[in-house]
């Protein structure tokens, strides 16, 4: 390894120092830069990344960047720095103080570049745990609230068992191919042990984006842990494990057996997920439930081939859109008092037209109705389903989304049609909330009226 | 005429205007006039298509009967094109859409007092996704104005209705979703059979019309088309969305969702279903004829027994749109030409009689038959207006739905004459109703002292040119049945073409 080599590794050694900065500043400066610090790095990150010439690899340390991880480099960047921004005035909350939260955010941002700029399944495993780890600590942050600590524990717990699955299942794809590289690795036939390691693979990764049955961690965890972070594990640890899934199902010659896995994943996810989203008084509950059937989808795309894992990278993008925007008006609103259940949104839209907006809005993509970048991805998703010849599960899948509908129709209800027992008006977002809510909304309006350059974009990165 | 894209102006004009509204959030005053300029800016570009379509020559790359046509690549890894075209069906329903929007905005001029900017802003976005249905010719773009229409009606009922208006619009969305969520997977299937077939994968009608498309999957794909047309149609038996959201929608949602909302199920019928497969929707067509008929005998049997009008014109919209189904499912030039100019009338007639109930509610805060009469003496000029659309509604020979009704049965007769005798009871049933309507709430001695007044220049105004349209359809139907010609002779197959 030479100096030179440093140079496409920036990204990676921007974030770490941003976090160190953070760290040490917080010793002897006492102040709320973190956010501007993080922020600042992130971007930074994402822009040295576009730098770097696609297609560097550096086979001593199982680093490649490719096309691949420069999208979702940005990405993941892109939402870390949003996560930052609704996250400032969480941070001045009493009993809250700040340097560690933005510092461990970075540590997560860089171990989901590690992940997708990894060319060995040891790299994979090794971004996959640092930003795992990050989110144990994120979880449990607040520890004001005891629910925020129980939360830490069930995740700690379950991605303790996740990443027991996923490290057995390299071993033994390893065991089977004679290699730690990607495509060499990914693309040994799939008989005896490296059969058993897909599978074991699949299973931690299921926990991982919470597909139907590995879920039930997923409701408990969004209610306790504090929303800011929601938002982030919602998007950027569930689009790491996306990103996970499309580094190396594309090497396989064909899904053979592990399509009968995937397809009861997918349909599981999609129906167990949406009927149990229709039940739900709490409103971060019911947007779990509503990521097990999102998820469910990307499954069903990850089924169904070439068109299917585009659809998936696309999915990815819009999912992030729409979580952000989401849980993004939440952590905002949790300022004026509680807001668990989708009840207390009552005539919201009235009294905090900017809120009530982004939130519609974001009910109305994650439904899939067009305009939205939702509509689009949906739209990419049964493509290639019915493509790939899995009409019964497309057909499923679109009834299952028609029964979504319901649910996200409650919340926009709430929002407009019901009006709420005597109270004020209330705050405008804060000018870093703002920020993050209108980019977020301009995603899912913008790439849902013209998705083809991202459509394109995740095709030529695919390749 | 240059190179105006005046399709796209049309279809997104009205949207330009809604967004107008929002830095004006707060000005109330100026709100209004806003809004109705713009949806009489409009009018007025629709009303001036109509006065010279007929002079337009056929645009290169335009199919023929086309006299105006945009296309543009979109989304090209899809095959998704941004393509637009006006023929004379899409004309007159575009004029119609024009028309009902000016009205809708007049009729809730002085009820709409609560967040009143929000009013103006769905009704505006609804007009441009309704005139979007209407003019796109990408399967793609026209599944995407066909939801986006959904959304403001949803909020319009849910917002300012009344009674169960949140049961209802959530009834009303979910009925609609499902329907078109199945057309959705229709159309990708469509595109797929098309491209592995010619080897041309694109969402454009024209070019997927040309290659038939009778394979063995072709019945299911069909049934999914039905199904979402038959849900806005809306079809005995998956019409019961319909009463609910018409009961508890506001007057100018009630407007839109009868003037407009239910022809763009009959519209995708006519210009998606049918033309994309023919041998099918000809097998199809008794089941077409049977449920339309049915429909037309059942909603008038219990359009006889509501108590609210509101109820009563709902169901009789049902049957009205089962003469329309039942046209279009014979599909002879004749009976075809029926339906569509039987859309028109039944969306100005139907339109005024929702006006005519809403003006009513609005001053006695009541629907309910049973607390009118004697409204002949006591408000003149309203009582002639509810006369003259409820008999037009009825179907009285010298107003416009009688034209139409005619010409459906007349065209259908050749080729399903059981289903036109068992229609034409259905005929006669809504006489009997509307005659009751019109007994008790005109004529019928007071029942409760209520103090109405007589209508306003504005709402009179409103009355007086739909008034002049039905009985103008009704003696002079000539002008419409030209328009419709050339398009009606393309789409059967049957002479008229270029």
């Amino acid at each position: 390894m030479t100096l030179l080599d440093l140079w496409p590794l920036m990204p990676l050694l921007i974030l770490v120092c941003g976090s160190l900065v953070i760290l040490l500043c917080g010793a002897v400066l006492p102040g709320r830069y973190g956010t501007v610090v993080g922020v600042v790095a992130c971007l930074g990150a994402a822009l040295w990344a576009l730098q770097v010439p696609p297609q560097t690899t550096l086979p001593a340390l199982g680093v490649a960047f490719t096309p691949f991880s420069r999208l979702f480099i940005v990405l993941f960047m892109v939402t870390a720095a949003i996560t930052l921004l609704l996250s400032h005035d969480y941070l001045c909350r009493p009993g809250m103080n700040g340097e560690e939260y933005p510092a461990t955010i970075l540590f997560a941002a860089f171990g989901m570049t590690v992940l997708v700029s990894s060319a060995t399944l040891l790299n994979l495993f090794l971004g996959l745990e640092s930003l795992t780890f990050a989110f144990y600590i994120l979880v449990a942050y607040d520890r004001t609230r005891p629910t925020s600590a129980e939360a830490g524990l069930k995740y700690l717990l379950l991605g303790a068992i996740s990443a027991a699955f996923i490290a057995f299942g390299i071993a033994l794809i390893y065991a089977g191919s004679g290699t730690l590289y990607i495509t060499g690795a990914a693309g040994a036939a799939l008989t005896g042990p490296t059969l058993a390691g897909w599978g074991f693979l699949l299973a931690g990764l299921a926990f991982k984006i919470s597909l139907v049955p590995a879920h039930l961690w997923t409701p408990d965890v969004y209610q306790g842990a504090p929303t800011p972070v929601v938002a982030f594990l919602s998007t950027g640890s569930k689009g790491a494990a996306i990103a996970f899934l499309l580094l190396l199902l594309p090497h396989l010659a064909a899904l053979g057996p592990l399509r009968l896995p995937l397809w009861l994943l997918a349909f599981l996810s999609m129906t167990v997920g949406n009927l149990a989203a229709l039940l739900q008084p709490n409103l971060k509950r019911l947007l779990a439930y509503s990521s097990v059937a999102q998820m469910g989808y990307v499954a069903l795309a990850l089924l169904s081939g070439e068109r299917g894992y585009e659809a998936a990278a696309f999915y990815a993008v819009a999912y992030t859109a729409m979580n952000l925007a989401a849980f993004g008006v939440i952590a905002s609103l949790e300022k004026t008092g509680s807001r668990e259940l989708v009840e207390d949104y009552r005539g919201l839209g009235y009294r905090q037209p900017v809120h009530g907006a982004v939130l519609a809005l974001a009910m109305f993509a994650l439904a899939g109705i067009p305009p939205t970048v939702g509509f689009a991805g949906k739209f990419a998703i049964f493509f290639a389903a019915i493509r790939s010849g899995e009409v019964a599960l497309a057909v499923i899948g679109i009834l299952t989304a028609a029964t979504s509908a319901y649910y996200y129709l409650r919340v926009v209800v709430n929002l407009y049609m019901r009006s709420a027992a005597g109270e004020g008006e209330g705050e405008a977002p804060t000018v870093p909330e703002a920020a993050a809510l209108a980019l977020a909304s301009l995603a899912i309006v913008a790439l849902g009226i013209y998705p083809a350059p991202l459509f394109d974009l995740v095709a030529a990165v695919l390749r | 005429m240059g190179q105006l894209p005046l399709l796209t102006i049309l279809t997104f004009l009205p949207l330009l205007g809604g967004l107008l509204i929002l830095p004006l959030w707060n000005c109330r005053r100026l709100l209004r006039p806003l809004a109705l300029g713009v949806a009489l800016a409009e009018l007025a570009l629709a009303g001036w298509l109509l006065a010279v379509a007929g002079g337009l020559p056929r645009p290169p790359g335009a199919p023929p009967g086309f006299f105006l046509w945009e296309s543009a690549p979109w989304i090209d890894r899809f095959g998704i094109g941004y393509l637009l075209g006006m023929d004379g069906i899409s004309l007159l329903l575009v004029a119609l859409t024009a028309f009902i929007t000016v009205i809708a905005l007049l009729v809730s001029w002085r009820s709409i007092h609560e967040r009143a900017p929000l009013h103006y802003l769905l009704i505006l976005v609804m007009e441009s996704g309704i005139v979007g249905v209407f003019l796109a010719l990408d399967l793609f773009l026209f599944y995407l104005f066909w939801e986006v229409m959904l959304v403001p009606m949803f909020f319009l009922i849910g917002i300012w209705g009344h009674g169960r208006r949140i049961y209802s619009a959530v009834k009303f969305f979910l009925y609609t979703l499902t329907g078109s969520l199945l057309m959705l997977l229709a159309i990708i299937g469509v595109y797929l059979i098309h491209g592995d077939r010619t080897g041309v994968y694109t969402f454009a009608l024209p070019l997927l019309t040309q290659a038939r498309l009778g394979t063995a999957a072709a019945p299911w794909l069909f049934a999914a088309f039905l199904f979402a047309f038959a849900i806005k149609f809306p079809l005995f038996p998956l019409h019961t969305w319909l009463p609910d959201a018409h009961t508890d929608a506001p007057t100018a949602g009630s407007v839109i969702l009868a003037g407009l909302l239910l022809k763009t199920g009959a519209y995708g019928l006519v210009r998606f279903g049918y033309p994309l497969f023919p041998e099918t929707a000809r097998a199809f067509a008794p089941l077409l004829a049977l449920l339309a008929v049915i429909g037309i005998i059942y909603a008038s049997w219990v359009a006889f027994a509501q108590e609210d009008m509101k109820r009563m014109v709902a169901y009789s919209s049902v049957g009205h749109m089962g003469f329309v189904a039942l046209g279009i499912a014979s599909w002879t030039p004749v009976a075809l030409s029926g339906s569509i100019l039987q859309m028109v009338n039944h969306g100005v007639t139907t339109g005024a009689l929702f006006a005519l109930v809403g003006m009513l509610d609005e001053r006695a805060d009541t629907r309910e038959i049973a607390a009118y009469g004697g409204l002949w003496g006591k408000v003149p000029v309203y009582a002639f207006f509810f006369l003259l659309f409820a008999m037009a509604s009825a179907g009285l020979p010298g107003l416009n739905n009688f034209v139409g009704e005619f010409l459906i049965l007349v065209g259908t007769f050749p080729t399903m004459p059981a289903a036109v005798v068992i229609a034409f009871i259905g005929i006669v049933l809504p006489l009997i109703y509307t005659v009751r309507l019109v007994q008790e709430v005109l004529f019928q001695t007071e029942r409760r002292p209520l103090a109405l007044s007589d209508v306003s220049w504005r709402e009179g105004a409103i009355l007086a040119v739909m008034a002049a349209i039905d009985i103008y359809l009704g003696c002079h139907p000539k002008p419409l049945l030209d328009l419709l010609r050339v398009p009606v002779g393309l789409l059967t197959g049957v002479g008229g073409g270029q």
